[in-house]
């Protein structure tokens, strides 16, 4: 017993010196809780390591151990996975969405949904019409507005509008956020930014034809410094395959307008 | 005879079954409505039934290699333990053949009743492996496998090397299964384009070969063939600790307390080969489509990983701590000795390691340069070093060494679901991010490796001047062997998830797109419950197949002998 206090103690007193130098370094707290985490592991490895023989079990005895055991190594898997961070479904869904959309309309089960919305709408004029009708027999006039059904209106693809300027940018910075660029790219200080170069100031070293043309060839253009991943292919070249031809235009658009020149954007070298 | 007769029936009908989906349903308009599967819905069904069926047919594919291998020992050897063991594991994956037909069977109409369109169009797209090479590859493996178990008894002592020459056919044909059933699959991950044409264009225009050799095919099927040998024997390490918990007598116990440790340590060997060929495909997929690359290691699937991460580290640490267990139940083990310069190794090695592999990252071979002298250092110098360590000492330093490169292992960059959310007070902080890079885990795995192959040669020196009191190993020893059954299956479970997650919101990656509302990447805790409920239910079923296969030849193993036939009678 002595010997597991002992063993206990020193995980304890590692755990905390490890502590200790994390939150000095200014790491934050969960890191230091990790490292207190594997120090305490660390001390029940030992413990095990000198711990007397178990005694062998048979019959009931041991099928009792063997399903206790099982029920401990399912509780660890399943509350340790959902002790860690969770991603939210919500906000991907939320993009996938806006990426299928005209391709969920398109489909068979998309066509039929809209039928059915349509007949919901005809369904309510038919209504209106009727309760307008009763009106004019029973000598009262009311107006009912009439509203086309919804899928008679113009059918935008997704993400693109055709209203102003400022909605044309929002579909930019929509498909900034859709095709996930930020994984690479760092931006307005957010972002990967040892992928891909940062892009504060790009509207300064390439017109937004440029920069449309980078993003349905990557090939076109190279980054000064980024020989490397030029070479590799790192940015991918589906996105002409992927986006709608207005949507690349208004991303384009928007980067466009970044002219940051505090931020250091590596020349673009046109390639052939 | 009837088995074999009732698993071809099976086979018939499932064959029937894809014909008959990818002509007739076909040749139906296009748009049949799927059917909606209540509680688990669609992906979550075919998720379920597609990863019991990997799981089963792992087993069977992996399984034969070493039982091939275990029988030719024996038979080099004179061991009658080595043949006791091929055959009593090649009984189960008998059973276990079964469960794979029925579990792909089930596959199949999941998949045609969930998502029918993709399904008939992705049959057609791999018509001769699905109607054809599939099933002709499925029938020679059953009939090779019931001609490997039934001609046991008559193909022995001069004819041994025939029986053996059965089960290297019998694995070809396994092999040869993995990689044609491999294309399909990866061809979802990663289907082949070329640049300047647009993958739909070079589909049309593509062979069957251009699809099957995509770019994650080979990598894919390596990574399966050393992960189905590991698997193939922490599951057999498992049966090995019921049937020694089961066990009556002393000379059971000695055989299956042995049984588990040959198992273990056949899974350990392809267990060291699985981080480099995970890499390899992980390498590939991120050259395919950069995009894999934050999806996996920065965004959705990052704590994925993290969980990935806390597992190999406890399976790491169950392996080298039924080492421990294994020289501990050795007569002698106290006074084994090993040169100064392991432990010196082992405690270098992953700083070294770590700064060598950012300054000459993979492919640079500069990095060979410093790493290869310093890890066999210990193994080719060690003789002319006259100071040593006991034994004990070295195993209790590779244990701590373990913890730092878990630590190491588990660093993220920052513990948030997704990177691109990620607060600047949530990352790890300038100078300390290298923990979090890439040549910091390949470090941290490496150095994992190399304390199980010390741990190893230890063992084994530890044998040569020792005694080993076979039965007398710490009872505590078999709970290891089901904890190792259990977490390596529930790893094949979360690595199955993140290969099919992989594919975000497409059936096929950029191809075809799922437009059904469950396109999405599920949280890590929806996840882990399902994987751990596919885990538990695997492993209920192995567990009663071994029973069943196992505890009749143990009880007329364990029958007195009939008296002899009085010399008269004769």
């Amino acid at each position: 017993m002595g010997n597991i206090f002992k063993k206990l103690g020193a995980g304890l007193l590692v755990g905390g010196v490890l502590v200790g130098i994390a939150h000095s370094q200014e790491l934050p707290g969960t890191f230091q809780l990790l490292f207190f985490i594997v120090s305490l592991i660390g001390a029940m490895v030992f413990m095990l390591l000198d711990a007397r023989p178990l005694s062998t079990m048979s019959g009931g005895k041991s099928l009792f151990a063997v399903i206790v055991f099982w029920i401990l190594m399912v509780t660890v898997c399943v509350a340790g996975a959902s002790f860690l961070p969770q991603f939210n479904p919500a906000d991907e869904k939320e993009k996938i969405d806006k990426l299928l959309k005209s391709q969920r309309a398109a489909s068979q089960q998309g066509k039929a949904e809209e039928l059915i919305a349509r007949a919901k709408a005809l369904d309510e004029q038919v209504k209106a019409l009727e309760e307008r009708l009763k009106g004019l027999g029973s000598g009262q006039a009311t107006v009912a507005s009439l509203t086309l059904p919804a899928g008679d209106k113009p059918s935008s693809t997704a993400g693109a509008s055709s209203g102003g300027g400022g909605d044309f940018m929002k579909v930019g910075e929509e498909q900034w956020q859709l095709q996930e660029c930020y994984n690479c790219h760092k931006l307005r200080g957010e972002g990967g930014k040892k992928r891909g170069p940062e892009l504060d100031n790009i509207g300064s070293l390439l017109t937004v034809e440029e920069i449309q043309q980078k993003i349905y060839d990557p090939k076109s253009f190279m980054a000064e410094g980024y020989e490397k991943e030029y070479q590799k292919g790192i940015m991918p070249n589906k996105f002409k395959d992927l986006m709608e031809p207005k949507e690349m235009q208004a991303l384009a658009a928007w980067l466009g307008t970044f002219k940051n020149t505090s931020v250091n954007t590596p020349k673009p070298i046109k390639k052939s | 005879m009837k088995k074999l007769s009732g698993d071809l029936l099976a086979l018939v009908v499932l064959c029937s079954l894809c014909v008959a989906a990818a002509t007739s349903v076909y040749a139906q308009e296009v748009g049949v409505s799927s059917v909606e599967f209540p509680y688990t819905g669609n992906r979550t069904a075919v998720w379920v039934v597609a990863q019991l069926h990997i799981l089963f047919a792992a087993f069977i594919l992996g399984a034969p290699i070493f039982v091939v291998i275990s029988e030719w020992l024996g038979y080099r050897k004179q061991d009658p333990r080595y043949d006791r063991l091929a055959r009593e594991i090649t009984k189960v994956t008998v059973i276990l053949f079964s469960m794979t037909a029925v579990t792909g069977g089930l596959f199949i109409f999941v998949l045609l009743a969930a998502y029918p369109q993709f399904t008939t169009s992705f049959i057609n797209q791999f018509y001769m492996v699905f109607a054809v090479m599939y099933p002709a590859l499925f029938i020679a493996e059953t009939i090779l496998m019931y001609a490997y178990l039934y001609t046991w008894d008559v193909w022995k002592g001069e004819k041994k090397g025939r029986h053996i020459a059965l089960g290297v056919l019998l694995n070809l044909v396994c092999l040869l299964i993995l990689f044609v059933i491999n294309g399909p699959t990866s061809f979802m991950n990663t289907p082949p384009k070329a640049e300047g044409v647009s993958p739909q264009d070079f589909l049309a225009a593509a062979t069957l070969w251009d699809k099957i050799a995509n770019q994650s095919w080979f990598p894919l099927s390596l990574h399966r063939i050393d992960g189905n040998v590991a698997f193939g024997g922490f599951i057999a390490g498992m049966i090995a600790a019921y049937m020694y918990m089961g066990a009556k007598t002393q000379e059971e116990r000695a055989y299956y307390d042995w049984m588990g440790f040959a198992a273990i340590w056949i899974a350990v060997g392809g267990s060291l080969l699985q981080p480099f060929t995970g890499l390899l495909l992980a390498y590939e997929m991120c050259d395919y489509d950069f995009s894999f690359c934050p999806y996996m290691m920065a965004d959705q699937l990052s704590m994925f990983f993290e969980m990935q991460g806390v597992m190999i580290g406890l399976l790491f640490l169950a392996i080298n701590y039924y080492s421990w267990l294994s020289v501990k139940r050795i007569e002698g083990a106290e006074n084994v000795r090993i040169t100064i310069l392991a432990p010196i190794v082992l405690v270098v090695l992953l700083p070294v390691m770590m700064w060598v592999m950012n300054t000459y990252w993979i492919p640079d071979p500069m990095s060979l340069v410093f790493l290869l002298p310093l890890t066999l250092s210990p193994f080719l110098l060690g003789r002319f070093v006259p100071k040593t360590v006991s034994a004990r000492t070295v195993i209790k330093i590779g244990f701590i060494i373990m913890l730092i490169s878990d630590a190491v292992w588990l660093t993220p960059a920052g513990f948030v679901a997704t990177g691109s959310d990620m607060p600047d007070d949530m990352k790890l902080p300038e100078g300390w991010d290298y923990l979090s890079s890439m040549p910091a885990k390949l470090s941290a795995i490496l150095t994992l490796v190399f304390v199980t192959v010390v741990n190893f040669v230890l063992y084994n020196r530890t044998i040569k001047q020792g005694t080993i009191l076979w039965g007398k190993i710490d009872f505590a020893s078999q709970f290891v062997l089901i904890f190792l059954a259990f977490t390596s299956t529930w790893i094949m479970g979360l690595m199955g998830a993140v290969r099919s997650l992989l594919k975000k919101y497409f059936h096929t990656y950029s191809l075809v797109s799922d437009l059904s509302a469950e396109s999405f990447t599920p949280t890590l805790s929806y996840s882990s419950g399902w994987i751990t409920a596919i885990t538990v239910f695997f492993i209920a079923i192995v567990s009663v197949a071994a029973l069943v296969a196992l505890r009749p030849s143990v009880a007329r193993v364990r029958e007195p002998e009939g008296s002899p036939v009085p010399i008269a009678a004769k």
